[in-house]
């Protein structure tokens, strides 16, 4: 076997760290790490500072305003989902037997962790398509008296909308659109200058959320955020809906709240 | 040439320009912060990135679907800030490339004792830190070692900052080494 130096071996601690040095080289690498000091000091310390930059250096995300404004600049690319994380070096040996112990575990846990995750960030998405969009409304109106009845014909099921809208929420439009597979009805509403979205579809098949689950009149409803949205998602009888809005957490539940089935 | 340029867009129009979108915007996040620890602040950063995906839309036909999007989209913000902030290249900050041999190190006794202070100082090294002293490093250093932490490969980071793969090699081992000194000052 052929000795390595220690200029060598410094040139491939990065590669050993991310695990794509050849086996061979790996071999003469880790031979090397045994009999000199100085490169096993370096290799821990190369470990430490991967791991200072991949858990502690801050990471500034793009502000919500940008993240809108870059929606509305690219036809159709309201639908943004999170990137993937980026890799932690320093984790991959843990990964693999991470990887192993997971493969043991049933498949349905794992598909637990998503349950209500794809309806929040579907939610979002219509709800980036509504202020994103020239034209959002299908049909522009001063009460729901008007709106519903449109609805009439363009969907295979009659939209329930408790509430009417008043001074605080009034009512923009409606429009048909798309919740996952399904049509939905989407009805605007307004809170001072921020468009609240209100998705209603058939409740029926759909993955909901089990977790942050509350009292939302008399509906359980979960409330949350996602992407700098709040939203909430409620069933009421066959019926499914979905309020999303960059206003104030409280004051979207309050508009929930009227549109919930009474406590 | 047409009919390929043709084909091409054809085939986007087929895949939906919807779906790179999609995509693209998945991104914003992860170029954002790339373009924070470039330019140095939030509102250049905000600039950076808007026209970065202004000129990815013009120039969408260009990808091509299949190959790494972040890094193509990597590739036209870093030269977006080049173009925009090129006056910082002749405005080199302390730590740059060529500071620090990352092969000198390690075999006096008293560089020993400072190497074991070293890894005790990177174990509690907190995050303030690690951002001022990557903020300090010249751009071509910060680039590098961000490219890397996002999980580009060698040839993907070669490919953005428009050099060969060895000097990407290079480059990263020097601003690393840059990065602990810089670290090592700070603690002293």
């Amino acid at each position: 076997m052929t000795l390595m130096t220690c200029e060598d071996a410094r040139t491939l601690l990065l590669d050993a760290q991310r695990g794509r040095l050849a086996p061979e080289a790996r071999v003469q690498l880790d031979a090397h790490l045994r009999t000199c000091a100085a490169c096993t000091h370096e290799e821990a310390a190369e470990q430490l500072l991967s791991e200072a930059l991949e858990a502690r250096l801050p990471q500034h995300g793009a502000p919500p305003g940008l993240k809108r404004r870059l929606a509305a600049s690219w036809p159709g690319a309201t639908a943004a989902p999170a990137a993937p994380a980026r890799p932690r070096w320093w984790l991959v040996p843990g990964l693999a037997v991470a990887a192993m112990l997971l493969l043991a575990l049933p498949v349905y846990y794992l598909r637990a962790s998503d349950r209500g995750a794809v309806m929040v960030a579907e939610a979002v998405n219509d709800h980036l398509r509504v202020i994103s969009s020239q034209h959002p409304l299908d049909i522009e109106s001063g009460g729901m008296h008007q709106v519903k009845p449109w609805f009439e014909g363009r969907l295979d099921f009659a939209p329930v909308v408790r509430f009417l809208g008043d001074q605080d929420f009034p009512l923009q439009g409606g429009a048909v659109g798309y919740y996952l597979d399904r049509k939905a009805a989407v009805f605007v509403f307004h809170r001072r200058l921020h468009a609240i979205s209100l998705l209603v579809f058939p409740a029926e098949g759909l993955p909901w959320p089990r977790h942050d689950l509350r009292r939302v009149g008399g509906a359980e409803a979960y409330v949350g955020a996602s992407r700098g949205f709040n939203l909430v998602l409620w069933r009421d009888g066959e019926m499914g809906y979905a309020l999303v809005s960059d206003v104030d957490a409280s004051e979207l539940v309050d508009l929930a709240t009227k549109l919930a089935p009474n406590a | 040439m047409g009919e390929a340029y043709d084909d091409r867009m054809a085939r986007w129009r087929r895949s939906g320009d919807d779906e790179l979108g999609r995509e693209a915007l998945a991104y914003a996040d992860t170029l954002y912060n790339l373009a924070r620890y470039l330019t140095r602040n939030a509102a250049d950063a905000e600039d950076l990135v808007q026209e970065t995906y202004v000129r990815a839309l013009a120039a969408a036909h260009q990808f091509t679907p299949g190959t790494n999007l972040k890094a193509w989209l990597f590739r036209i913000l870093r030269n977006t800030f080049v173009s925009q902030y090129r006056h910082e290249r002749h405005n080199p900050t302390r730590g740059g490339l060529d500071t620090v041999d990352p092969t000198a190190q390690g075999a006096a006794p008293e560089q020993w004792l400072r190497g074991d202070l070293e890894l005790d100082r990177l174990r509690k090294v907190v995050g303030e830190e690690i951002e001022r002293a990557l903020t300090s490093l010249s751009e071509e250093a910060r680039t590098v070692i961000l490219l890397d932490l996002e999980g580009l490969t060698e040839v993907e980071v070669a490919q953005v900052v428009g050099c060969a793969v060895g000097t990407v090699k290079s480059r990263l081992a020097r601003a690393r080494a840059a990065l602990r000194e810089q670290l090592r000052d700070y603690q002293r």
